[in-house]
């Protein structure tokens, strides 16, 4: 394999992983901050994307200051979500998933009635292509992989090094005793789902940018997402950097080699095998 | 109590059969036979998920079951010429197969961690189906699928089933009834109670002698062979599949139907599909705006009835008690 | 006659230990408490006597045989019941159902008999029915057999723990603080319940913190941090120095 494939390759290997860790982090918070499976996510990724779209194409603004607007629309959304959606089931599994389900419908058919269902494209965010070396690489997916990357950084700082951040580790370990020293939990669970939010905005938009919008785009982020979690081990922050970087990879590498869904079930597969060897965190998990 | 309301619920329910029976004599629009036909396939389904449920395992994978089913049945009748009688049977026996292997390596994973991993097995199962549909060359989706092989007993009955709903809505109906009535039965006798046993405490259920890990793969066991009934009933009325029927979205909506029914009883699968199934189709005319009706259901649903729809009768029943309670002088009671 | 030993029995979890190197044995018909304080390790070995959880380190033998590591509903198929300190029923069944539900290896129904109903189960089923209603006639709980499990008062809830460790025809019996939070009515009608089921030949592990169950014990087995650090007659154990310092000395208790 020559450099120059070899180095694009590599570029979407660390695009891919860094947007998947974006949806996966969020999706990581939430369940283990709030004990939900937000299936939801898959649209809020996807409404994040149309939003853009809407700011970007059909209003005109500026690319960059759309997605910004989006992230923060998606981010306030999040903290409808939790004061309206989540709180009031808080501990009842099973209506928390049906409210996360009709979030996903009625978040569905608001999108298709507002935008309609036709695939869509987002411009790029930055065009052109860096030579050297012989080498050519996407300027659009190193900036993505950039943006992520920041965003990761920034929210590593928020969780190590800020008051609420130490709490929201504080009660992905032990909700019970995170309550009793009187953190504030509904408080702690609006931060983390305002944050979800916005990093999944955030992956839809540059990810509509790259690949394209569609209605459904979320529910194959959102199976990455949860790919990534089982791989990284329950309630593992690092892990999901890990897991996310090998998926993203292997997602990068296998559409080389083989082509459309043989790639996502090869992708599944080399997750099980992983597994096998190592189930740390969740075979090994007495939940 | 007394007699009258000891018949209630057998009478109710044996009309509800027999409307159900002379539908065809009351409405002749094929689509809307069609759109019973579906219903009642995947009442199957939701209701073996609730079987499965039972045990404290959440599946959300139960589509892709239902897929093997079909799959299966459609292939082997297809590429080996066998009857659809005899390998819908079979793809319900391929999907019970299939749910212990995978099932098994699974049972120390518990709650929410497991639907999570269901997702994910479900995930790997239809990624599976897409690449051997490919082998046999369907790209788009596995066509040609026989249906339903004539009845024919010579002089008595002659039963075609290509191309007619009336055969197919009957036939469904009947196997509906059946898969029901056994799922209810085992749900009834000490298998269910043992399996609500786990779903409270493994701890508990353990200590008494009871197999956690045995009895979880059972309900799989149970639950995914009538999905893969109904999956393979679906393949031999459909004609044609495709994966994506199968996926994590159909999974998700399985889910749906169960919980707005209601989780805690067994007509909750069966109220929840139907409601949410059929009522969509009254508001057809709203086209893009048709889905919202659906959120609305169940917006209301999730924040009016914790029981589901299906304990929407109890829970009038106990705040009506409560309202008569006050009314009651004191010193009566 | 050794009913039940442990040899070096060790746990860790992560970097912590949680019960070391632990040797100690109950023999047929005694009953003997395991006490010490909070944090001690005493549930922990309940779970791993009965495999809840699986020893790092050591051997649990039990009728002469190697238990050690295996699984909890074997281990109650061999005969050893246990009940357990919290959340110890099936909260969303009746009191009855709770029962009923734990009359599952005697008789055992297999899978086809249950599913078609036939005769032979049936007449289990009734006959577990009755022993049910005989046991919470015997603890007086029969009158609110409908009732939710999980409202019953605690002191009541522990008593039918204990009724449905009974059900797997226990030869050794591990309580997990059996009379905490029971009336004073409570604990006399328990003690007396214990009495005549040693006399019908169980052997009981106690664990308590409760100092009034001692004087039921035939020994007593003190452990802190993992360690055992006494062993003898409750009057012994109870003016041992170590003992005393335990429970006195050591306010870091969990």
């Amino acid at each position: 394999m020559d450099a120059g494939l070899l180095a694009q390759v590599g570029v979407n290997a660390l695009m891919l992983s860094s947007m998947y860790i974006l949806m996966a982090l969020g999706f990581a918070l939430l369940l283990s901050v709030m004990g939900i499976l937000n299936f939801a996510h898959a649209v809020i990724y996807m409404a994040g994307g149309y939003i853009c779209y809407q700011l970007a194409v059909i209003y005109g603004l500026n690319q960059w200051l759309s997605l910004v607007l989006a992230a923060l629309i998606m981010g306030l959304f999040g903290l409808f979500l939790e004061r309206f959606c989540f709180r009031p089931f808080f501990g009842d599994v099973n209506r928390t998933i049906v409210m996360t389900l009709a979030i996903i419908v009625i978040v569905e058919s608001a999108v298709n009635a507002a935008v309609g269902t036709h695939v869509r494209s987002l411009p790029a965010f930055a065009s052109g292509v860096i030579r050297s070396g012989g080498v050519s690489l996407s300027v659009e997916r190193l900036v993505t992989f950039i943006i992520g990357a920041v965003l990761l950084l920034a929210l590593i700082f928020f969780i190590r090094k800020t008051k609420v951040g130490q709490q929201m580790l504080a009660i992905s370990q032990d909700s019970i005793g995170a309550a009793l020293q009187g953190i504030n939990i509904y408080r702690v669970s609006a931060v983390a789902t305002v944050i979800a939010c916005a990093l999944a905005a955030v992956a839809g938009s540059l990810m509509g940018a790259i690949v394209s919008l569609s209605p459904y785009m979320g529910t194959h982020m959102l199976v990455k997402a949860i790919v990534i979690v089982i791989l990284a081990g329950i309630g593992s922050i690092g892990g999901v950097l890990g897991a996310g970087l090998i998926l993203g990879t292997i997602d990068a590498f296998l559409p080389l080699v083989l082509s459309g869904s043989a790639t996502d079930a090869v992708g599944l597969g080399i997750v099980i095998l992983i597994l096998l060897f190592r189930p740390q965190g969740l075979f090994g998990h007495e939940a | 109590m007394n007699v009258k309301s000891k018949l209630t619920k057998p009478v109710g329910l044996a009309s509800l059969v027999i409307l159900l029976f002379l539908l065809p004599v009351f409405i002749k629009q094929p689509y809307y036979i069609h759109i019973f036909i579906i219903t009642l396939l995947y009442i199957i389904v939701v209701s073996s998920l609730r079987t499965v449920a039972l045990s404290g395992q959440l599946s959300v994978a139960h589509a892709a079951f239902m897929g093997i089913g079909a799959y299966f049945s459609g292939v082997v009748s297809k590429e080996l010429g066998l009857t659809p009688w005899l390998t819908i049977p079979l793809g319900g026996l391929a999907a019970m197969v299939i749910a212990v292997i995978i099932g098994y390596p699974f049972t120390r994973v518990r709650a929410i961690y497991f639907s999570m991993v269901s997702l994910f097995g479900g995930m790997v199962i239809v990624s599976l189906i897409s690449v051997a549909q490919k082998w046999t060359g369907a790209t788009a989706g596995l066509t040609g699928i026989p249906p339903l092989s004539p009845i024919n007993i010579p002089g008595l009955i002659n039963i075609t089933f290509l191309g007619q709903k009336v055969p197919y809505y009957y036939f469904t109906l009947l196997l509906t009834t059946v898969c029901l009535l056994v799922l209810y039965r085992i749900e009834h006798s000490r298998i269910g109670m043992t399996w609500k046993a786990i779903a409270q405490s493994h701890l508990v259920a353990s200590s008494v002698g009871i197999n956690e890990a045995g009895f979880r793969v059972l309900a799989l066991a149970v639950g995914c062979f009538f999905a893969g009934i109904a999956g393979a009933s679906y393949a031999h009325y459909n004609l044609v599949l495709s994966p994506g029927t199968f996926g994590f979205l159909p999974s998700i909506f399985l889910v749906m139907y169960m919980l707005v029914g209601g989780r805690d009883r067994f007509a909750g699968p069966i109220i929840g599909t139907a409601i949410l199934m059929i009522v969509p189709e009254f508001f057809r005319g709203l086209k893009e705006f048709a889905p919202l009706i659906l959120g609305a259901i169940m917006v209301i649903v999730v924040f009016l009835m914790p029981q589901g729809i299906a304990g929407l009768f109890d829970q009038i029943k106990a705040k009506y008690g409560q309202l008569r309670q006050r009314e009651v002088p004191s010193g009566t009671v | 006659m050794v009913l039940f030993e442990t040899r070096g029995l060790t746990k860790y979890f992560g970097g912590l230990v949680a019960v070391s190197q632990l040797d100690m044995h109950v023999n047929q018909g005694e009953i003997v408490g395991l006490i010490g304080p909070n944090g001690a390790g005493k549930t922990t070995v309940f779970n791993l006597i009965t495999g809840v959880l699986r020893p790092s380190e050591g051997k649990i033998i039990y009728d002469n045989k190697d238990i050690t590591g295996k699984k909890p509903h074997v281990t109650a198929k061999m005969g050893i019941g246990r009940t357990f300190q919290m959340a110890s029923l099936f909260a969303d069944f009746t009191v009855l159902e709770n029962l009923v539900a734990s009359f599952y290896l005697y008789p055992k129904s297999g899978f086809w008999e249950a599913m078609f109903n036939t005769p032979g189960y049936r007449k289990k089923e009734e006959y577990i029915l009755n022993q049910a209603m005989e046991i919470l006639q015997l603890v007086g709980l029969d009158k609110v057999k409908e009732e939710l499990a999980s409202n019953l008062p605690h002191g009541y809830q522990k008593v039918l723990g204990v009724a449905r460790a009974l059900a797997v025809k226990p030869k050794l019996l591990l309580l997990d603080e059996p009379i905490a939070g029971m009336t004073h009515d409570e604990i006399a009608f328990s003690l007396r319940a214990f009495e005549k089921m040693r006399s019908q030949g169980i052997t009981f592990l106690l664990v308590e913190h409760n100092m009034e169950i001692m004087s039921l014990c035939d020994r007593v087995i003190v452990l802190n941090f993992g360690n055992k650090i006494a062993e003898g007659l409750p009057e012994e154990v109870r003016q041992n120095e170590d003992v005393i310092q335990a429970y006195f000395g050591s306010e870091h208790a969990a």
